[in-house]
């Protein structure tokens, strides 16, 4: 983890609600990705497929990655909240490829590209490499825009927000709201939530940051692996490959076999109750999301994650394109 | 055939286990961890000897002397009035025939003669072969002999008398109320056509011989045979005794090994049970007799496996020897995809002992809440509304490949021979696939008779599914030749180990009576002699039992790692039968659980990595303090407070706690340390 330059010698210019606006944004583009890759990987008949595997393994890391952006959150006095993500277009919240330079939207291996919920081709898995897509300056000072929207990349977003809670973290509470499911995953990790208040809660503050962008597109332009301590020791064969890399193994190979999917004109009464079940799993989901980290320890919580993701699945096998609102 | 009476042995496959004691309790009647009616207790509980039912509790598992009770086989007699061929379930009452009843047709029995024939003759038969499985006997090989120093073939007179353990058939008259031990003194007997004990003095009997090593004392005994108070057998192991031979520095041949330790002998053993109804009126009528399994004891009986050996069984019946057309045609191959599986009986058992792991294994918190969900799933339950919808979680047996992925597929623990992780029974899928298809019957019931519960009930409460080489039984339960197969012809009824024509009458005092026996992939089709199933099995059963706690799946893969995890990554073995982690009931205060505390633990078992853990770090002490461990038992079975029903909790350890080195419990997941 690299520390800024003390943030005393200059004056803050970030305030305590720019910075929860902030981390609300990193809470909802992590749980934007989890429902986005997740159909992509339900859409592969093959489970055993390298494509699923390494979709999964990401799935798994973003879940990890939104735990961890809670647990910053809350360590700030903000429980989060989930609320529905929308898969419109080419929006994928808070991030603007075109801010990049050169902008990699643009480039023609991932053209063309859709945030929209879909089976892995060539549309979704483009977009996967465009949301990990590298930071290619991130020895620059980072972005410090009021527009929270316009960050050229995730790099880039935690870049910001590692800045600003530099800034304010002498708010640092820590031990507040904190959620663990994954430390047994990570055994080289040495903490995955915010015990700590001020500086010493900084530092695991920045650890997460640090686990969240080196799994996710890697440090700056380097192509090493991630490091050890933020790799996974348990159920991830490709452990040392960046979720970047890892789209673009999936990217640069023949895409595997999706179920094929009817026109909606075609669905029947089954194929509506599982879109129903579906859409009632994620609101449930979305609702105990909210409890877990505002420290309500809801029973259902994994009861709902679990089946969210047979439901997405019960869709595709039955050519049903999966919806999240 | 119309209208015949025929007599069968039920658990047509029963198992003693093994324990210190001279004292015994009775093998459950009941399948391990399935809700039983008008109690709390659940299925797999042992029952006090001398009572029909009456559950053990935590007081009747060893002796006043600490010792390890035995586990007693009993088996019971049923007549069937069969008009025709017969069916699975089998369309006729069964009743239960002990001394004193009459028959449908008036006659009245007067006495019941039983015999068995236990054996052992693992130290002579060929090794198991980790990656192998029962491929090793494919295409016409074999593996290679264990103890090659003794010179000859399998069925070599040289090597059967220098290292099989037979001694002999033992008969006994219900009305004599006695018991015979199968050991080197007691003269070998057997029953006549007309129904009469006969002692054959001439036979030959083995034990292992010469100077020997033998650390928890002579072994001398197979077990003893015995009847209770209404005429049923009771089946008594051995003790737990093993045996060494010297080496040339007159050191005890080490155990180098898990599963074919050379120079070594154990008192497991297995072998047929008959027996003779006596009428009256002077009739006599043979039955169709059982089969007998001494091995391991039952350290947690009522945590259900996933797949047990009944799972396997059923499996190969179902799917191989056409047990019920209306599920599978063997002939097409295929499923009937209108065949709906009774929920409480053919689904729910797998719901119900995922959610019972967490009792033996360091499960993570996120697992335990949904193996809470996976359990609480009900027949009114639409399947696409619970946890378990479309299969998702559930690593397909069809799918060769998915054999090799791990989280989130489940089963979670390691797998078959040559293949990383378990996976369920391609019978089991199929009715789970049913049922996720909203294709089930939830007030079907299993339809089964008094016998055939305990055959199935028997064989549900022992390790399935990961055969290298197994607890109880290894991978011949799957082998077709390995059984009746004119069962509907004969009136046998299914799951009845063929047996070997033996003539007791004709022996030769000086040399082997029984030969290598039934191997499987053979073509062998005359059955089974005494021996021929508990072969297959680890020699001694201690150090593979004691070693098979904590793997990285390429133990059955040849050390290359073939999952979707790291290579790393620990899983574990045998987790329902052979209890890696447990909560000790003595440290549940209030009914909070403690930290888990490690199966086998004490002075020498710390581990410096975690794959060793909860093990006996020297082989050696696998055979001398096997009796020691606790017994994971239900709440509700435990004396001296009151606990949660739903817990199950490890009672009755012999360590010494007091003089462990700290060596916590991981959390799953957790990995070796290279």
């Amino acid at each position: 983890m690299s520390i800024p330059n003390s943030p005393q010698a200059a004056p803050p210019t970030w305030d305590i609600q720019h910075l929860r606006q902030h981390l609300q944004y990193a809470v909802d583009l992590e749980f934007w990705t989890i429902p986005f890759y997740m159909s992509a990987m339900y859409s592969i008949v093959d489970r055993s497929s390298d494509a699923f595997q390494l979709i999964q393994s990401v799935v798994n890391q973003e879940m990890l990655h939104l735990q961890s952006a809670a647990n910053v959150a809350n360590a700030f006095g903000l429980s989060p909240s989930f609320d529905a993500p929308l898969y419109v277009g080419q929006n994928i919240p808070h991030l603007n490829f075109s801010l990049d330079d050169p902008d990699p939207s643009q480039e023609p291996q991932f053209q063309p590209y859709s945030a929209e919920i879909g089976p892995l081709d060539a549309a979704r898995i483009h977009a996967m490499c465009l949301i990990e897509y590298p930071d290619w300056d991130s020895d620059d000072k980072p972005n410090l825009q009021e527009n929270v929207s316009q960050y050229a990349n995730i790099g880039e977003f935690y870049r910001a927000i590692r800045y600003g809670a530099q800034e304010l973290q002498d708010q640092i509470r820590g031990g507040v709201k904190q959620v663990d499911f994954f430390s047994s995953f990570y055994r080289n990790m040495p903490a995955m939530t915010v015990t700590e208040s001020g500086k010493n809660g900084f530092y695991q503050v920045g650890l997460l940051f640090d686990l969240i962008t080196d799994q996710g597109e890697g440090i700056a332009q380097s192509k090493d692996d991630i490091q050890t301590v933020f790799q996974n020791t348990a159920d991830d064969r490709n452990q040392e490959l960046d979720h970047f890399d890892k789209f673009e193994q999936i990217r640069t190979a023949p895409l595997p076999a999706t179920y094929p999917l009817k026109p909606t004109s075609e669905y029947t009464a089954q194929d509506q109750e599982v879109l129903e079940i579906l859409l009632e799993h994620f609101a449930g989901l979305r609702k105990n999301l909210r409890a877990l980290f505002n420290g309500k320890n809801p029973e259902d919580f994994v009861r709902l994650m679990v089946s969210v993701g047979a439901a997405i699945q019960n869709c595709w096998k039955q050519g049903v394109l999966p919806r999240f609102s | 055939m119309a209208n015949k009476t025929v007599f069968r042995v039920h658990p047509s496959i029963n198992f003693a286990r093994i324990g210190s004691s001279p004292e015994f309790y009775l093998s459950p009647e009941t399948s391990a961890g399935l809700p039983l009616d008008n109690t709390a207790t659940t299925g797999g509980l042992p029952i006090k000897p001398g009572t029909e039912s009456e559950f053990v509790t935590s007081n009747d598992l060893r002796d006043a002397e600490g010792l390890l009770k035995r586990q007693a086989a009993r088996f019971r007699l049923y007549a069937y009035e069969l008009d025709g061929l017969d069916t699975y379930p089998c369309k006729s009452p069964a009743q239960e025939i002990v001394v004193g009843s009459r028959l449908a047709d008036g006659r009245v029995v007067k006495d019941i003669v039983w015999t068995a024939h236990i054996a052992n003759k693992k130290a002579a038969a060929y090794v198991v072969v980790n990656s192998q499985g029962v491929n090793a006997y494919a295409d016409g090989k074999v593996p290679q002999l264990r103890n090659q120093g003794v010179y000859g073939d399998v069925n070599a007179p040289t090597r059967l008398s220098q290292l099989m353990i037979d001694p002999g058939p033992r008969a006994i008259a219900a009305s004599a109320k006695t018991n015979a031990h199968f050991d080197a003194v007691t003269p070998a007997s057997y029953v006549d056509a007309s129904g009469k004990i006969q002692e054959q003095a001439d036979y030959p009997k083995y034990f292992p011989t010469g100077k020997l090593f033998e650390p928890t004392g002579k072994l001398n005994t197979l077990g003893e045979i015995q009847t209770d108070e209404k005429g049923r057998l009771l089946v008594l192991p051995g003790f737990g005794r093993t045996a060494a031979q010297y080496d040339e520095y007159g050191d005890p041949i080490p155990l180098t090994g898990d599963l074919n330790n050379a120079g070594w002998f154990d008192d497991a053993g297995d072998g047929p049970v008959s027996a003779t109804l006596i009428f009256e009126d002077g009739g006599v009528e043979p039955v169709f007799g059982a089969w007998v399994i001494c091995g391991d004891p039952g350290f947690a009986p009522q945590i259900r496996n996933v797949v047990s050996v009944w799972d396997d069984v059923f499996d190969v019946w179902v799917r191989e020897l056409a047990l019920q057309p209306e599920i599978y045609n063997p002939q097409s191959g295929t499923f009937n995809p209108d065949y709906q599986p009774d929920f409480e009986a053919q689904v729910r058992p797998i719901f119900r002992a995922a959610n019972l792991q967490r009792w033996t294994t360091n499960l993570p918190k996120m697992a335990l809440r949904a193996h809470d969900a996976v359990d609480a799933i009900s027949a009114t339950d639409e399947p696409n509304r619970t946890i378990m919808a479309g299969l998702n979680f559930i690593r397909n047996p069809n799918l060769p490949a998915e054999l090799n992925i791990g989280v989130p597929l489940m089963p979670l623990s390691v797998g078959d021979a040559g293949t990383s992780f378990l996976t369920v029974t391609k019978t089991q899928y199929f009715f789970l696939e049913q049922w996720s298809k909203n294709n089930f019957a939830s007030d079907k019931g299993s339809g089964l008779g008094a016998g055939e519960m305990l055959d199935m009930a028997s064989l549900s409460n022992c390790l399935g599914g990961r055969f290298v080489p197994g607890i109880e039984v290894s991978y011949t339960v799957r082998c077709e030749d390995l059984y009746m197969n004119d069962w509907r012809e004969s009136g046998a009824g299914p799951f009845r180990v063929k047996h070997k024509a033996l003539n007791y009458a004709e022996v030769n005092p000086k040399t082997p009576f029984l030969t290598g026996g039934w191997i499987p992939k053979h073509n062998m089709t005359d059955g089974l002699e005494p021996g021929d199933i508990s072969k297959f099995m680890s020699i001694p059963w201690q150090t593979d039992y004691n070693s098979c706690s904590i793997h990285q799946p390429s133990i059955n893969t040849l050390g290359v790692n073939h999952t979707n995890g790291n290579e790393t990554t620990l899983y574990w073995s045998w987790p329902s039968q052979r209890p890696d982690s447990v909560y000790v009931a003595t440290e549940v205060v209030n009914n909070v659980l403690p930290q888990q505390k490690w199966a086998i633990r004490g002075p020498g078992t710390y581990a410096l990595d975690p794959k060793s853990a909860s093990t006996f770090q020297k082989a050696l002490q696998s055979v001398t303090d096997w009796d020691r461990l606790g017994i994971v038992i239900q709440g509700t079975a435990i004396e001296g407070d009151t606990y949660d029903p739903e817990y199950y909790l490890e009672v009755q350890a012999r360590f010494d706690d007091a003089a462990n080195a700290d060596n916590p419990v991981l959390m799953w997941p957790f990995n070796t340390h290279g």
